[in-house]
């Protein structure tokens, strides 16, 4: 009787099993015992709140204003015969002295007057709203000096631009109980991530290995930054409603940054809870 | 002779069996572990397995919960002596424009083992071409941008030689 198979080939074959099931048996134990079964599926956290919007329940107050999408050249006109002649500016007071049509009139905060209200004043300015519109209007310094008004919402001049094209534009403003924070300003971080890190230095907070939250740990001096209000040490606790306990929610912010116009910033300064509010013009 | 042939032969069979069985789905978990201590996550839409390769499809790539990436394919092959990971159509998030080109065509990472301590890299995108190497025991990696397109925004972090545009940077 002849055989089909040689019995060499019997004993390679079953070798070869052994050694498949050898390593077979192998990997088993390695996943077993060292390899996780299943994967690690990451929800994503839903970033910020799409909408935002500012409600001054103050009484007697008027709201802050919104945007003005429309930049205006002529149509704000008459706050050109309003020139600001001095300024009184307090943590609790403004006061300023303003010549309209040859008459010299001093207005504290909430005062109007051709219809424009005067809403707070800086160093070498005041700014007054009027049908939701605000406008700056510059101390004056000299005769020759005729043109101290601009609507705050105007562009910064393109011949700075085309000099120094990094040049940081628009400042933050102080108009009373809110700041006003320029476009301008605004679109160079947005652009300019680097430039954040070289005025303000954020720190991670973290409880138990998880991150709780963001913590001022510098302000450089003299930076816009510094005029937004915040300190070192200012523990930031929510933008805009939305709570920043992670990179998703402030980089959200940041991201929709250049979209919004108005900015509330609640931050926690040692046991005190402060909310600050700012508008983007 | 005949020793050394069954010595080879059993060599290659137990090379192909160790592929053939590697768990590789659960190599992989342990690398999407692994990433997660570094807050780098991966959420695949399907993972596909080969003879020696896994292939991931529709990726988003997270790093500390900030959504940055999308891939639509990445593809890890290996024959032990010899790997590469191929990255298809990766599009990074739109808030990168002013830092890095977005989309990327191909990339591809090759580590073998007649240069094991080198891993090349190619890529090839909206910005035009690039090759690389990474010194994994100088622990420097120096990226050429042979066939710039638009790089305007990589300029602030690149250096120039007479050969063009280059990244070097050491970890």
């Amino acid at each position: 009787m002849k055989h089909l198979f040689k019995s060499q080939m019997y004993k390679i074959i079953l070798a070869l099993l052994v050694l498949f099931l050898i390593v077979k048996i192998m990997w088993f134990l390695i996943a077993l015992m060292w390899l996780p079964s299943a994967g690690l599926n990451y929800q994503e956290q839903k970033g910020g709140k799409s909408l935002y919007y500012r409600v001054k329940l103050t009484p007697n107050e008027i709201a802050a204003p919104t945007t003005t999408k429309k930049p205006t050249k002529k149509s704000s006109g008459s706050i050109n015969d309003v020139t600001l002649l001095a300024i009184y500016n307090a943590t609790d007071t403004t006061v300023v002295t303003v010549k309209y049509k040859s008459k010299t009139k001093v207005l504290s905060r909430g005062d109007d007057i051709n219809g424009f209200v005067l809403e707070g004043a800086g160093r070498n300015f005041a700014t007054f709203s009027k049908n939701a519109k605000s406008y700056k209007v510059m101390l004056l310094k000299s005769k020759t000096g005729s043109q101290s008004v601009k609507a705050i919402k105007s562009a910064p001049s393109t011949t700075v631009t085309d000099k120094k094209p990094k040049e940081v534009l628009g400042d933050v403003t102080d108009a009373g109980d809110h700041k006003v924070i320029d476009r301008s300003l605004l679109d160079h971080y947005a652009k300019n991530m680097d430039d954040i890190y070289k005025n303000i230095g954020i720190g991670e907070m973290k409880k138990d290995g998880k991150l709780k939250g963001f913590k001022v740990t510098f302000v450089r001096r003299g930076s816009p930054f510094s005029k937004l209000g915040v300190r070192r040490d200012d523990i930031i606790k929510s933008i805009n409603g939305q709570e920043i306990n992670s990179y998703n929610a402030a980089f959200a912010v940041y991201k929709n940054i250049q979209n919004i116009d108005n900015l509330t910033l609640v931050i926690q300064r040692g046991k005190e809870e402060m909310e600050l509010e700012y508008e983007i013009n | 002779m005949q020793m050394v042939k069954k010595i080879l032969i059993t060599l290659i069979v137990l090379w192909f069996a160790i592929l053939f069985f590697m768990p590789k789905q659960e190599l992989y978990f342990k690398l999407e572990k692994e990433l997660a201590k570094n807050e780098i996550k991966i959420n695949e839409q399907s993972i596909e397995e080969g003879l020696f390769s896994l292939t991931l499809h529709e990726s988003k790539i997270y790093v500390k919960g900030i959504k940055l990436a999308t891939v639509q394919k990445i593809d890890f092959f290996t024959l032990l002596f010899y790997t590469n990971v191929e990255v298809t159509n990766l599009l990074l998030d739109e808030s990168l424009r002013n830092v890095s080109p977005t989309q990327i065509n191909e990339v591809s990472v090759v580590h073998a083992l007649w240069s094991p301590l080198k891993l090349t890299l190619d890529a090839k995108g909206s910005f035009g071409g690039m090759h690389g190497t990474i010194n994994l025991t100088g622990k420097t990696a120096r990226l050429d941008f042979n066939e710039t397109k638009n790089i305007q925004m990589l300029k602030a972090n690149l250096k120039e030689d007479e050969e063009g545009w280059y990244y070097e940077t050491s970890f």
